[in-house]
């Protein structure tokens, strides 16, 4: 009888859940009254469970104060975040100064530097291109230059032509 | 959300508004955020905590929310997420408001059978965290006020029938074993 009824159990758990019998249980429990004992008990604890299960979430309230709490607690939040941007800003302003600052210094050393080594060494250019010499001068020096030098060029007369006497 | 809070949000231009609109969301939402935390994790104090930090995230992206009424399922999402958290953190050291914290927010009207509700509560409590995850993440949720399927469908990102489904599902078994 025990384990007959035992088939019943899902259904009984189902009518008391949603308040419906399906016919073959409700032809059952005319002639149980054993599982008509149970459908009432189950039922009873479902009644008993939907009064409890409200209370595992609503069991208790937030304080008074939350919403305070929370809009204090916000604002230290943000302020602390103004803070922490306002000193990020900060030192990225500050390393872009310095970087700046460096940069500067630099540029300003290689320029003065550059103006020296210009003039000085434009100066001994300008020695040097004083001095300078063609090569070819070198090169033209030759025995037979002093011979040409006191032949006349055509058309020229040897009358004309200074003549170089050493001295 | 009511009107207010939707309308509220939507003007928002100006950064010192910010600050008005969120308070009028907390004001409208504040309940329902301490009952999921509070169904999660079962103890006053652990609730408000989590609630407060909650908002505090809420609040660091509140000016870039561009839809009102998603602040809603947002800030549930954030508040069961955390309480979540909360309780797998503590485990065994999560404590439970026992019945005499409990009896100054509610009216003892019986004594005898307040203290019997009390240790039914606690032990349906034992029942609903030994149900499977799925089922209980609904239940707890499904029990807060205001929340309907979809509310809960959207926490858990399952549609509103498997909300119900998995309802009924904890309920049979929760009435199975609290005999």
């Amino acid at each position: 009888m025990k384990s007959e009824c035992e088939k019943w159990n899902d259904q009984l758990l189902e009518a008391a859940l949603t308040g419906s019998t399906a016919k073959d249980l409700e032809e059952h429990l005319k002639s149980c009254v054993k599982c008509s004992a149970e459908l009432d008990e189950v039922r009873a604890r479902q009644a008993r469970l939907e009064e409890l299960l409200p209370f595992v979430a609503r069991g208790a309230e937030p304080a008074a104060d939350f919403k305070a709490r929370v809009l204090a607690a916000a604002e230290v939040a943000s302020k602390g975040k103004r803070a922490q941007r306002w000193r990020l800003w900060t030192l990225a302003g500050a390393t872009a100064a310095i970087v700046v600052l460096v940069i500067g210094a630099a540029m300003y050393r290689r320029t003065t530097q550059t103006i020296s080594t210009i003039s000085v060494t434009e100066v001994a250019a300008v020695q040097k291109l004083v001095e300078w010499r063609a090569p070819s001068d070198s090169l033209l020096v030759t025995p037979g230059q002093e011979i040409l030098k006191g032949t006349p060029k055509l058309g020229q007369s040897y009358l004309k032509v200074p003549v170089k006497t050493e001295e | 959300m009511t009107g207010t809070c939707v309308s509220v949000l939507i003007s928002k231009a100006e950064a010192p508004e910010s600050e008005a609109r969120f308070s009028e969301c907390i004001a409208e939402n504040q309940r329902r955020v301490f009952q999921i935390a509070y169904s999660v994790l079962g103890n006053s104090a652990d609730a408000e905590d989590v609630a407060q930090e909650a908002f505090l995230r809420a609040y660091q992206k509140f000016a870039s929310l561009r839809e009102a009424e998603k602040f809603r399922w947002w800030i549930n999402r954030i508040v069961f997420r955390l309480a979540l958290n909360r309780r797998r953190g503590h485990g065994r050291r999560l404590v439970r408001d026992s019945a005499w914290q409990m009896t100054e927010t509610r009216a003892m009207v019986d004594g005898a059978k307040y203290a019997e509700q009390q240790v039914l509560l606690d032990r349906l409590r034992r029942e609903i965290e030994r149900l499977p995850e799925k089922l209980r993440s609904v239940l707890q949720l499904s029990l807060v006020e205001e929340m309907e399927a979809a509310d809960v469908g959207a926490v858990l990102g399952v549609p509103a029938g498997t909300v119900r489904s998995r309802m009924h599902t904890a309920r049979k078994l929760l009435l199975e074993v609290m005999k």
